[in-house]
């Protein structure tokens, strides 16, 4: 286990170092002048200069990539270019939005998917089956940010039940802060809800025939107990695999749905980041994200073993 | 008799009520606005970007002069000023009594020490000439300010009344850029980063009747249906610029709100590369200028709001030249010249569009569709804003390009033969060099008329059209500027209804 443990670590040093080599020489080598961008079109050369090397982008490529890495080790916080505060601090407070976003979106996701997969598998070929397998094509065909849409056109413009976007904050309004994410959170969920129930009722049918099933069944125990205690517990390990890479995703990749709720979250933060050229923002962000898919991907493998006592972590 | 006193009395007190109420403006309220774009800081010394001043500009921030809703100078924080009869030296008697919202008063030291403090070397202010004009700054007492320069500045007045030459606190300026503190009307509260700006009522303001309003959020939303959608479920109150065009007709049909569609200073222009070929033919910048058929663009693009412009000068700014005639759309003539250049059968080129605006995208398709009519084929290449401003506007890696001049006054641009259109004209640079040392109105008037007209001549750039100042707004929203002739969103004399 503790060898499990270091290997993990090892892996996670060495693929940030990687990381943050890419994203620096790519954040280096692309054209967009950050200081031009500040300054606008108009602005005189030497007021370019003056900002240029007050922001430290007149140091050579080694000098500007020490700087970054010599003050993330010491766990000292970059000055964000475009918001002019520390990156850390702007990471924590667009993090208070997409995690709570992305855990909701994997709850809605599991709370279709479970049922509909398990029901879609038990009555494998019938109606219900045919019927479950046509609305996940549906919804793997559906753009999260047309549904998105279409979701604030229904329950904001023409009810009024939702605001169209935004975030009070969690401090100043709990319950708002909520409601703000349900919308969001769904639109994202049915997407990832679609590929689950696919993935949950191939995996049931293979366990489902599987010997242990069988004599489950000849003991005489009910049918209910061979489906959701004997068999779905196996049948949740690939299941769980996809989840963690899609939680990693949910993490990196909302910016879409953050846009059209114009959401302040991690996604929408980078986004901006990038046409802003606010790069030291760019570059934790992305090591960020690099570190959190690993996180989340290992957190998956420890329930393996919980789930399946005999898959063993080495 | 008592009781006729009183009669009288409560007719006086009560009569008025109901006609006062429909027109006087109420105190109270809060506004949130939309706009697009998130500012980066908020410091309008530090940073020539219009997405500062139309947040924090004539909100928290003042200048000597300010710029009223007509496009006219009124005193802000100066009460008068006057030029000597050469030009050369300005008096700016300036308000008494004025605080900073963090309490440090408001004098001609404090003036000084800012106009100083933006010619001075390293200087972040992105427009350091504005102040290094001024030779010798003096104050005879408290409330006055002499400005000696060192040349006659035209634009002097105009630089003074933008968002460069705002006057920040001695004390309380180092944080500007995060927490900005200034003499305006609102203080700032709290900036959420990524999502909005709140500013309150100063109390303090030096004019005691204003501003109406408690409390004023910004809010930056990107996507254009997003902002409908925000205004229609009442997240927002108004979207205050660049509200998309073609989403405009619906909300103007709807009872709720009103659509203004006034004149900005913002230019859109076909950018041209001035140094390579073929654009370098004058012959073939005017045979593209026929072609164009600008009225076409502005329905097509810009679903028919917007004015059509010859020149580079906004129709809300004085001593505007009207140059639109011009280039008449005529293919016969466009082509003839065409013919005359040395290419009758056209020739291919690329335009360079800017990703994030997208007046910019559709125009340059609806241009590529024109040109094409005079044998013109046009590769059309949508580009990112930061390789943009790398490789069309500093490398002039480009032929042609689309973009909005957002700035009023900045014909000057074209005397500077390195900026990226790279036009080199010593007849212009003449006339422009003769309009800034203009002593008077008159001269003022006739050396700005003749720059308009070379630059239209020469057909330096492709003159579309000016940005409409599009805002859709609650109809109980009071007193929203209808034009926009500076960069700035006013929200002094804005009130609500009730």
């Amino acid at each position: 286990m503790l060898r499990y443990f270091a290997k993990k670590l090892i892996t996670l040093v060495l693929l940030l170092f990687l990381v943050s080599i890419t994203v620096f020489s790519v954040l280096f080598v692309l054209p967009g002048d950050p200081a031009q961008i500040i300054l606008g079109i108009n602005a005189t050369p030497e007021s370019l200069a003056n900002l240029r090397a007050e922001l430290g982008l007149d140091k050579s490529f080694m000098g500007q990539y020490t700087d970054w890495i010599g003050n993330l080790l010491l766990g000292r916080s970059h000055q964000s270019i475009h918001y002019k505060m520390p990156v850390f601090d702007l990471i924590l407070g667009s993090l208070a939005v997409t995690g709570p976003m992305a855990l909701l979106a994997m709850l809605f996701a599991l709370a279709i998917a479970l049922p509909s997969g398990i029901y879609a598998a038990r009555h494998q070929n019938q109606a219900g089956d045919v019927t479950v397998m046509f609305c996940t094509q549906l919804g793997l065909a559906t753009p999260e940010f047309w549904l998105g849409i279409l979701l604030t056109l229904l329950f904001s413009v023409q009810l009024g039940w939702f605001s169209a976007g935004g975030f009070p904050g969690w401090s100043t309004d709990f319950w708002g802060s909520l409601k703000a994410l349900l919308l969001p959170a769904f639109a994202l969920g049915v997407i990832r809800a679609s590929i689950l129930t696919r993935l949950t009722r191939s995996s049931m049918l293979e366990v489902l025939r599987e010997d242990y099933v069988r004599t489950a069944r000849a003991k005489g125990l009910k049918e209910r107990t061979v489906v959701y205690v004997h068999a779905l517990r196996n049948a949740l390990v690939p299941v769980l695999t996809i989840m963690g890479l899609q939680l990693g995703q949910l993490l990196a990749g909302t910016i879409i749905i953050e846009n059209v709720y114009f959401l302040p979250g991690l996604g929408r933060l980078v986004f901006n980041a990038i046409g802003q050229r606010d790069l030291p923002v760019v570059r934790d962000i992305v090591l960020f994200m690099a570190a959190a898919v690993v996180v989340v991907n290992f957190l998956v493998d420890l329930t393996y073993a919980f789930l399946d006592p005999r898959i063993r972590l080495e | 008799m008592k009781r006729f006193v009183f009669f009288i009395l409560m007719l006086v007190l009560i009569a008025p009520a109901p006609w006062v109420s429909a027109a006087t403006p109420q105190k109270g309220g809060s506004l949130t606005i939309c706009v697009g774009d998130e500012p980066p800081g908020l410091d309008p010394t530090a940073s020539a970007s219009s997405a500062i001043d139309r947040v924090v500009y004539a909100n928290i921030m003042e200048g000597l002069i300010k710029v009223d809703r007509n496009g006219q100078f009124v005193p802000g924080l100066a009460t008068s000023w006057n030029a000597s009869p050469d030009g050369k030296v300005y008096m700016f008697y300036l308000r008494q009594g004025v605080t900073f919202h963090n309490g440090e008063p408001f004098n001609a030291q404090v003036a000084k020490w800012n106009l100083e403090r933006s010619a001075a070397q390293g200087t972040k202010n992105a427009h350091p000439e504005f102040f290094r004009v001024i030779e010798k700054i003096e104050t005879p007492d408290d409330n006055t300010l002499k400005l000696t320069l060192k040349v006659v500045d035209a634009l002097f007045i105009v630089h003074m009344a933008e968002g460069d030459a705002v006057m920040l606190p001695m004390k309380g300026f180092e944080n500007t850029a995060a927490a900005p503190i200034g003499t305006g009307p609102f203080k700032f509260a709290k900036w959420n980063r990524g999502d909005s700006v709140e500013m309150v009522r100063n109390e303090n303001y030096w004019n005691p009747r204003l501003p109406y309003l408690d409390k004023v959020t910004y809010r930056f939303i990107k996507d254009v249906s997003a902002q409908v959608a925000a205004l229609k479920a009442g997240d927002v109150d108004i979207i205050g610029w660049l509200l998309a065009p073609e989403l405009a007709a619906d909300i103007a049909k709807d009872k709720r709100f009103k659509v203004f569609a006034g004149a900005s200073t913002s230019e859109v222009i076909m950018s041209t590369n001035n140094k390579v070929k073929p654009f370098n033919n004058k012959l073939v910048r005017q045979a593209m200028a026929y072609a164009i058929d600008r009225q076409t663009v502005i329905d097509l693009v810009m679903s028919g709001y917007g004015t059509v412009i010859g020149s580079h000068w906004p129709p809300v700014t004085p001593y505007y030249k009207d140059m639109t005639g011009r280039f008449p759309h005529d293919l016969k003539k466009a082509k003839e010249l065409m013919a005359k250049a040395g290419y009758p059968n056209g020739f291919e080129a690329t335009i360079k569009l800017p990703a994030i605006y997208a007046y910019a995208r559709r125009a340059g398709e609806v241009i590529a569709d024109m040109l094409g009519q005079i044998g013109i084929k046009l590769k059309i290449e949508v580009v990112e804003w930061g390789y943009w401003l790398d490789r069309v506007f500093k490398q002039k890696d480009f032929e042609l390009s689309m973009i909005g001049h957002a700035e009023a006054w900045d014909i000057g641009i074209y005397a500077n033969p390195n900026y990226y259109f790279q036009y080199d004209s010593q007849e212009f640079r003449d006339a422009y060099d003769k309009a800034l040392k203009a002593p008077n109105k008159a001269e003022k008037a006739k050396w700005f008329g003749r720059c308009q007209e070379i630059v239209a001549e020469d057909a330096v750039n492709g003159f579309l059209f000016l940005t409409p100042a599009l805002s859709a707004m609650k109809v109980e929203l009071m007193g929203w500027w209808q034009d926009y002739p500076t960069i700035a969103m006013d929200c002094t004399a804005v009130w609500w209804k009730k």
